[in-house]
C-alpha cells in the first residue's frame, strides 16, 4: 500500500484546509475574547490584547455559579443515566420480553423528537408538580438527551458478550453482583466511558431545556451567555469569554480520552 | 461423586422443544456420553443440569437432592462450554485460576499457582499462561477451557464437545487422558459429542438424543450392534450403514429368506434361525448391513449381487468402496491398496449373520442374529 508523493501531498493539503475550516470559528472566538469593544469588528488580526473581558465576566458576574450549575446538572444527568442505563441495556440485550424492541426504539426515539415539541407540555407539568427550576427537574429532563446514547451503545456491548461467559462465572462460584463487577464491567468499560463522555457533552451543551425549564435559581452557562445580549448592545467580547471558558472542560475531557472515544464507539466488546 | 437424575424434564425455547419429557439416571462415577445430531438438545441438557438454564417442567436431582432451585454456583459442577466461554479480559492463567479465586472455592495463591501449573502442563499450554484468549488458536482456547474445568474437584464434570476443535492427534491424546483422569478422580462425567468414535471409546453408557428425546441409552456395543432404530443405526459407524427395502419370503426348502432387489430380480439370503420368529408376520422390512459386513469380489459367484463400482475413497487406513446396484448404492469397507476401475463390475454379498432388520413403517429395530449376546445382562 505505497502511495505516491503526489497523492500524499494532496491528501494532507486537504486535511490541513479542513482543519483550518473547522477550527477557525473556535480561533475567532478566542480572538474575540481578548479584544476590546472598540476593536471588536475589525477583521485584521492586529489589535491590542486586553484581559478586560475576562475580568468582567469571571470576577464581576455570577459566571462561576452558572458554571457550577451546569456541572451539577450535566454530571448528575450522566450519573443517573449510567445507574439506570446499564441495567436497562443489560436487560434489553439478555432477556426476551414482550414489546422489547418497541421499548428499545422508544428510548432511541427520544433522540429524534425536537426538544421544543416536548418542552411546552413539560413547562406546565413541571410547574404543577414543583420541578420547575430545580436540579432534579433538569437532571430528569436531561435523561432524554443522555439516556438513549448510553443504552444503545451498551446494549451492543452486552450483546457481544456470550451468555456462556456469565454462565461459566456462575459455575466458577460467583454471585451475580460479583459477575457484574469482575466480568461484565471490565468488558463494557470502553463503551461506558465513551458513551458517558459523549452524553456529558450533549448535556453540557444543552440549551432549550434549561432555557425554558429553569432560569431563576438555576442558570446553566449556555443560558447565562444570553445575558450579554442587551437591549441596546451585544457584548461580544464577554460572550466570547463565557463560551471559551465553557468549552474548556469539554476540550480537556475529549483530549484525555480521545482514544477511548473512537475505540469505544466503533469496536465491539469482545472478539473470540 | 454424584448421581444425576432428571425426571420428566421439559424445556422449550419459544416454539422449539429442546428437551421433551426427559428421564435420565446417570450413575455415580459413570462416564456418560450424550450423542446426537446438531440441535438435538444435548447442550440444553447439560445447561439444565448445571443450573444455568431452568427446566419448564420436571425435576433435576444431584445425589437425590432436588436442585431445581439451587443456584448454579452452589451445585458444585464444573463445565466446559462448547464456545469456550473464556473471560476475554483475563490471561490464560487468570482464566484457569478463576474457580479457585471465587468466594465459594477460594484457595490461597500458592495453591493456585501450583494447580494452574499442573493443569497447564497436562493440557500442554504452559507456555501460554500470560496470553489473552484473543491471542490463542481455537485449539488452545479449548484446552484452556478444559483446564479451567479440570482444575476443580467438583461432584460432576459437564463437558460440551471439549475436544471438537483440537487436531486429530491431540484429540486422540486428550481422549486417553480424559479417560484416565476420570477413573482416577472418581467423578461423574457427562460428556457431549457428535463424534461417534469419541462416544464409543469414552462412554460407559451412551445416550442417543434426537429432537429432545432419547432414542436409545446403552453401552457402546448395544448401540452399535443393536440400534433401536434406523436413525441410531445411521448415526453410528463409518461408512454409514447401508439400509435397503427387503421382503420376508420363503427360500429353498421352505426356510425363511430375505429378498433384496437386484438388477430387476430378487436375490434371496437365508434368515438366521433365531431371527426368523421375530420377522414372522412381517412382509416388507428394511435390511441394514454395515460396510464391514458386506463382502465383495470381482468375478460372479453364487449368492452375490452384481453391481458396478461407483466410487472408491481412500480414508487413511482403509478405503470406502461405493457400489451401485440399480438406483441403490452400497458402501463397503475395502483395504487401502485396492486398485479398481470405476464402472467395472463388482459382486457383493451381505453377511446374513450381521443383518439388522427394521420395521418398514417406522424404522423401529426388529431383530438381528445373536441379539442376546450384544444386549448383555441388562435385558
Amino acid at each position: 500500500m505505497r502511495e505516491s508523493a503526489v497523492s500524499f501531498f494532496f491528501r494532507n493539503l486537504f486535511l490541513v484546509f479542513w482543519a483550518l475550516f473547522a477550527l477557525f470559528p473556535l480561533f475567532w472566538m478566542v480572538l474575540l475574547s481578548f479584544k476590546s469593544d472598540a476593536e471588536m469588528f475589525s477583521t485584521t488580526f492586529i489589535f491590542t490584547p486586553t484581559l478586560d473581558n475576562y475580568i468582567n465576566v469571571l470576577l464581576h458576574t455570577n459566571y462561576f455559579r452558572c458554571f457550577l450549575d451546569n456541572l451539577i446538572v450535566s454530571g448528575g444527568a450522566v450519573i443517573l443515566s449510567t445507574l439506570v442505563g446499564v441495567p436497562a441495556a443489560y436487560a434489553l440485550a439478555r432477556f426476551n420480553f414482550p414489546g422489547k424492541e418497541d421499548l428499545a426504539f422508544q428510548i432511541l426515539s427520544f433522540k429524534f423528537a425536537p426538544e421544543m415539541l416536548v418542552v411546552l407540555p413539560l413547562i406546565i407539568i413541571y410547574n404543577r408538580i414543583g420541578l420547575y427550576d430545580t436540579y432534579l427537574g433538569l437532571i430528569w429532563v436531561y435523561q432524554l438527551i443522555t439516556m438513549p446514547l448510553l443504552v444503545w451503545v451498551l446494549r451492543g456491548y452486552f450483546e457481544d458478550i456470550p451468555v456462556e461467559v456469565e454462565q461459566a462465572a456462575q459455575l466458577d462460584g460467583y454471585k451475580w453482583h460479583q459477575i457484574f463487577w469482575k466480568i461484565l464491567l471490565p468488558l463494557i468499560r470502553p463503551g461506558l466511558v465513551a458513551a458517558a463522555l459523549l452524553s456529558f457533552i450533549f448535556a453540557w451543551n444543552s440549551f432549550t431545556f434549561p432555557l425554558l425549564l429553569s432560569g431563576i435559581k438555576i442558570i446553566p452557562v449556555t443560558v447565562e451567555a444570553l445575558r450579554y445580549i442587551g437591549t441596546d448592545t451585544i457584548r461580544y467580547g464577554q460572550m466570547a469569554v463565557a463560551a471559551t471558558v465553557t468549552a474548556l472542560p469539554e476540550v480537556v475531557l475529549a483530549l484525555v480520552i480521545q482514544k477511548h472515544l473512537v475505540r469505544g464507539l466503533s469496536f465491539g466488546a469482545v472478539k473470540g | 461423586m454424584a448421581r444425576i437424575t432428571l425426571e420428566h424434564v421439559t424445556k422449550t425455547f419459544g416454539s422449539t422443544t429442546a428437551l421433551n419429557d426427559i428421564d435420565l439416571d446417570v450413575h455415580d462415577k459413570e462416564f456418560f456420553v450424550l450423542f446426537g445430531p446438531a440441535g438435538a438438545g444435548k447442550t440444553t441438557m447439560l445447561k439444565t443440569i448445571a443450573g444455568v438454564e431452568f427446566p419448564d417442567r420436571g425435576l433435576v436431582r444431584i445425589d437425590d437432592r432436588i436442585v431445581n432451585l439451587v443456584d448454579p454456583s452452589e451445585r458444585n459442577v464444573s463445565m466446559v462450554f462448547e464456545n469456550y466461554a473464556l473471560y476475554p479480559h483475563m490471561t490464560v492463567f487468570d482464566n484457569i485460576a478463576s474457580p479457585m479465586r471465587s468466594p465459594l472455592h477460594r484457595r490461597d495463591e500458592e495453591h493456585i499457582t501450583r494447580e494452574v501449573a499442573r493443569v497447564a502442563d497436562l493440557m500442554g499450554i504452559d507456555a501460554l499462561l500470560n496470553r489473552l484468549p484473543s491471542q490463542l488458536s481455537n485449539g488452545q482456547r479449548q484446552r484452556t477451557a478444559l483446564g479451567r474445568c479440570l482444575v476443580r474437584k467438583p461432584t460432576v464434570f459437564l463437558m460440551d464437545e471439549p475436544l471438537a476443535h483440537l487436531d486429530a492427534k491431540l484429540r486422540h491424546l486428550m481422549r486417553t487422558e480424559l479417560k484416565a483422569m476420570q477413573s482416577q478422580f472418581d467423578t461423574t462425567t457427562i460428556y457431549v459429542t457428535h463424534d461417534y468414535m469419541e462416544a464409543l471409546s469414552l462412554g460407559d453408557r451412551i445416550a442417543i438424543l434426537n429432537n429432545g428425546r432419547f432414542e436409545q441409552i446403552g453401552t457402546g456395543d448395544e448401540i452399535y450392534y443393536t440400534p433401536v432404530s434406523e436413525f441410531v443405526a445411521r448415526l453410528v459407524g463409518e461408512p454409514e450403514i447401508n439400509i435397503v427395502d427387503a421382503q420376508v419370503t420363503s427360500g429353498s426348502g421352505g426356510k425363511p429368506a430375505i429378498a433384496i432387489a437386484s438388477g430387476g430380480e430378487r436375490r434371496l439370503f437365508p434368515i438366521p434361525d433365531d431371527v426368523a420368529p421375530t420377522l414372522d408376520g412381517e412382509r416388507n422390512v428394511r435390511m441394514g448391513i454395515r460396510g464391514i459386513n458386506l463382502s465383495y469380489r470381482f468375478d460372479p459367484a453364487d449368492g452375490y449381487m452384481p453391481g458396478t463400482v461407483y466410487n472408491l475413497e481412500p480414508i487413511g487406513n482403509k478405503s470406502i468402496l461405493t457400489i451401485k446396484i440399480d438406483d441403490t448404492t452400497y458402501q463397503a469397507v475395502a483395504p487401502n491398496d485396492l486398485d479398481v476401475e470405476l464402472d467395472s463390475p463388482v459382486f457383493i454379498r451381505p453377511d446374513p449373520g450381521a443383518m439388522l432388520f427394521f420395521r418398514k413403517s417406522d424404522g423401529v429395530f426388529l431383530a438381528r442374529h445373536d441379539q442376546r449376546h450384544f444386549l448383555g445382562e441388562n435385558n
